[in-house]
């Protein structure tokens, strides 16, 4: 630098410089020399006077300011070598005050204790345009030697003194010249224009300083992330839910679910030739723990209880066998066919009864009521015939626009419910057959699955095929509907627990599983892959712990999903399903 | 100096404390992520901890990228390098930062090692140099302290607005200028959330830290959105 050659000042003032600095200018000069002279006197108060210097102020502040900067620490410097400095030096005490204003006045005051100060005024005015040099360096010395001699004179901080101090400083500097005309035009304003700042690498730092402070920020640390993305999240997350859960979601189905499921079958039995039509009903077993199945134009029994098979019936070979269904007292079993006929066999005698026609295509569905048996076929027609009489079709129920799949009495026969394939479900009132008392659209695809609830009686669980994927609760006195399930598949059946709280539903492509339900959460308590192809039916034993379900590979399995436990009195009443069931559950076995 | 015969057990106590104050982190941030729903609830397991059933994730890609945050936070802590740590919740569609999750760590009573170089002016104008470390507490009376912290970012819930689900989230610290940085952390803007709502949580200090709680929260959508041009 220029300037470097005067001696002992200017190194002087550097060095106080830089300790003062250190707050927020600091960063560049701080290096090591500050340390020794800064410390006591200057401290904060320098570094806040720069802070503010650096912006604004009229040119008395700024003067100061400025000043401070570097004659500043000059004098301390000084004051801590030499006393002769005491001279020019005395009005310094403004430098180190605090309140920017007072430092000249107070200079004077305060000469005693900081005779260096004093000289800082009047540099002050100089170094402001200084301090554009002086980020250049070396200025600082000339200003001082000259300004010590001005200061003395211009120590009350009167505006003249400080321009020709200014000039003085400018014309060593060599730098300054802009920055004098500008104060000159100023007068005592300074300065802040930006014209000056322009060199100043050290400006933009107590720029970026000062910026800091005001946003309380530090310089001193940093704001670190940890860059990596977080991991996705798997699903779509819906808050609400998450509140109402209780903190231990895990334990809490666990400990619903404390009764093991088993997840393998019982029993697996052959069913070859079993069609796969979903929208047949093949399968029933009866409350005298008979299943019957339909197996392409036969009919047979299979006895859980001695596990002897008989085949009942066989068809001629112009048709099959489109449904089956049991009595109510499991004597007999209603038999459809692909030609609309209905037959009616007595098990025990191995006999057909009577033969029911009425309906011009095939019977997918029945359902008994008693006395009553209802049929429903591919025209979408459902007849109710009273088996006992002659003129057996007492009703004909008009809803449905396509094939009839899905039929069910309410266990106490006051309801009927159908599903068909136009996607309805219809809610009959036994009393007024004209019209069903609800349709219900909801589903999108054909309607198969209906079950009753055996614990609530006007609860009906609908499910619907794979395009609809959902299995819908209504309140068939109201015909709200009341829950839903979307499954994620095909809902080929369903079918309540007698003994707990709990839906079973078995589901075709993709899963072909069951799952089991809790009812009213609508959790899943377990899903248990059941077949190689798609679950076509399924139906629970008298006693409700068992299901078994026939599948288009061919198969029958059963299940013990509601195994009871020992001890424990059903929670729901057994009488609906079986009724001699009470002595049978603990005999009844399968072979 | 009393310090000098004094500086083994505050070593000791210090980095114990570190830990603790760091650990408190890792729940502190599991806890947001269930509570908050940035993960989803199947994904976190309960564990007892301070007396209390705390959630933690069982997701093992969530389980790392926590385990890689906090084992350069314990770094941290133990150098006294931090002064915030900060979860930020991010909407994911909208980019805007939602709530903001701020401990504040302030070391009670420097020892020895950890920032005698900067900041030292008012130090060395305190003779002395020492601030009287607090009386010592008991492990019991710190862990109630940390239990009520925990109770209250269960309960915020309550009161901060309903998250969409689709949030992502980003862990912030303030380190000193000075700490040495890994390449998987790098400079980042405070992300502060812009006319958010703030509430002052609860406080737990041990014998060398004080950790202050605050969230902070976008508030009134509609207002926001009017507001801002």
């Amino acid at each position: 630098m220029p300037l470097t050659p005067s001696p002992r000042t200017r190194t002087a003032s550097i060095a106080s410089n830089a300790p003062s600095s250190t707050s927020p200018f600091t960063p560049p000069r701080q290096s090591g020399e500050t340390m020794r002279a800064a410390s006591q006197t200057y401290g904060g108060n320098l570094s806040s006077l720069f802070s503010r210097s650096t912006s604004r102020q009229h040119s008395h502040r700024d003067s100061p300011k400025s000043n401070i900067a570097h004659p500043t620490n000059s004098p301390r410097r000084l004051e801590l070598g030499v006393s002769d400095w005491a001279l020019t030096g005395t009005g310094s005490s403004a430098g180190p005050t605090p309140s920017k204003l007072k430092q000249r006045r107070d200079g004077t005051l305060r000469s005693r204790p900081a005779k260096t100060t004093i000289r800082t005024g009047d540099r002050f005015i100089p170094n402001r345009q200084a301090s554009e040099a002086i980020m250049v360096a070396g200025m600082g010395k000339p200003d001082a030697d000259k300004q010590r001699p001005k200061t003395s004179g211009s120590g009350s901080g009167e505006g003249s003194a400080v321009l020709a101090n200014a000039a003085n400083a400018f014309d060593f500097h060599g730098a300054g010249d802009e920055a004098a005309a500008a104060l000159q035009g100023l007068s005592l304003d300074d300065d802040d224009n930006p014209s000056k700042y322009t060199r100043t690498s050290p400006n933009t730092l107590a720029y970026q300083s000062s910026l800091a402070s005001a946003c309380g920020v530090s310089l001193n640390t940093r704001i670190l992330a940890f860059k990596p993305a977080p991991p996705e999240q798997t699903k779509p997350i819906d808050l609400r839910s998450q509140y109402n859960r209780p903190l231990k979601p895990a334990s809490a189905t666990s400990a619903q679910f404390r009764r093991r499921v088993l997840s393998a079958p019982e029993r697996v039995l052959d069913a070859p030739g079993l069609v796969d039509d979903y929208y047949l009903n093949l399968l029933d077993w009866s409350s005298g723990n008979q299943v019957a199945i339909g197996l392409e134009r036969s009919v047979y029994v299979w006895s859980a209880e001695s596990g002897t098979v008989n085949c009942l019936l066989e068809t001629s070979p112009d048709t099959y066998v489109s449904s089956v269904k049991w009595s109510g007292d499991g004597a007999y079993v209603g038999v459809g066919l692909g030609t609309g006929e209905v037959q009616i066999w007595d098990v025990e005698e191995g006999t057909k009864l009577r033969s029911m026609h009425g309906h011009d295509s095939r019977v997918g569905v029945m359902g008994w009521s008693k006395h009553l048996l209802s049929t429903g076929s591919r025209s979408g027609l459902v007849f109710n015939h009273d088996v006992r009489i002659a003129q057996h079709k007492v009703a004909e129920l008009v809803s449905h626009q396509s094939e009839v799949c899905g039929l069910e009495w309410r266990s106490d026969g006051a309801q009927l419910a159908t599903g068909g394939n136009d996607n309805l479900v219809c809610i009959w009132d036994a009393r007024s057959l004209t019209s069903p008392k609800y349709t219900k659209t909801n589903h999108r695809a054909a309607v198969k699955a209906l079950s009753w609830c055996p614990w609530q009686l006007n609860l009906l669980a609908t499910g619907g095929g794979s395009y609809d994927r959902h299995i819908h609760f209504w309140n068939s006195t109201t015909g709200a509907r009341t829950n839903s399930i979307d499954t994620g598949s095909q809902v080929t059946s369903l079918r309540w627990s007698t003994h707990y709280r709990e839906i079973v539903s078995s589901s075709g492509f993709p899963d072909n599983s069951l799952s089991i339900w809790s009812y009213p959460t609508l959790v899943r308590n377990v899903e248990i892959p059941a077949h190689e192809t798609r679950v076509l039916h399924s139906c629970l034993s008298p006693d409700g712990q068992m299901l078994a379900t026939a599948a288009a590979d061919e198969s029958l399995k059963f299940w013990k999903l509601f195994e009871k436990k020992p001890g424990t009195s059903s929670a729901v009443r057994e009488g609906s399903i079986s009724s001699k069931g009470g002595d049978m559950i603990k005999q009844m076995t399968i072979r | 100096m009393s310090s000098d015969f004094a500086a083994p057990a505050y070593i000791r106590f210090y980095s114990r404390s570190s830990k603790l104050i760091a650990e408190f982190f890792e729940y502190s941030i599991n806890t947001i992520l269930y509570q908050r729903g940035v993960y989803p609830a199947e994904d976190f397991t309960a564990v007892k901890k301070y007396g209390l059933n705390i959630l933690v994730s069982c997701d093992d890609q969530v389980k790392a990228y926590i385990k890689k945050i906090m084992s350069q936070l314990n770094k941290w802590m133990i150098g006294g390098k931090i002064s915030k740590l900060i979860v930020v919740i991010t909407s994911k569609e909208t980019g805007e930062h939602v709530e903001r999750w701020q401990f504040d760590v302030q070391i009670l009573c420097k020892t020895a090692k950890t920032k005698l170089g900067r900041g030292s002016t008012d130090k060395e104008n305190h003779t002395s140099g020492e601030v009287e470390p607090p009386p010592e507490k008991s492990e019991k009376q710190i862990q109630d302290e940390i239990q009520a912290i925990f109770r209250q970012i269960t309960a915020s819930v309550t009161f901060l607005p309903m998250l969409d689900g689709n949030c992502t989230f980003n862990v912030l610290v303030y380190a000193d200028a000075d700490s040495e940085v890994p390449m998987e952390w790098g400079d980042s803007d405070a992300k502060e959330i812009k006319n958010g709502e703030k509430v002052q949580l609860r406080s737990f200090s041990t014998s060398n830290h004080r950790v202050d709680t605050l969230v902070s929260y976008r508030y009134a959508d509609r207002s926001t959105t009017t507001r801002s041009p």
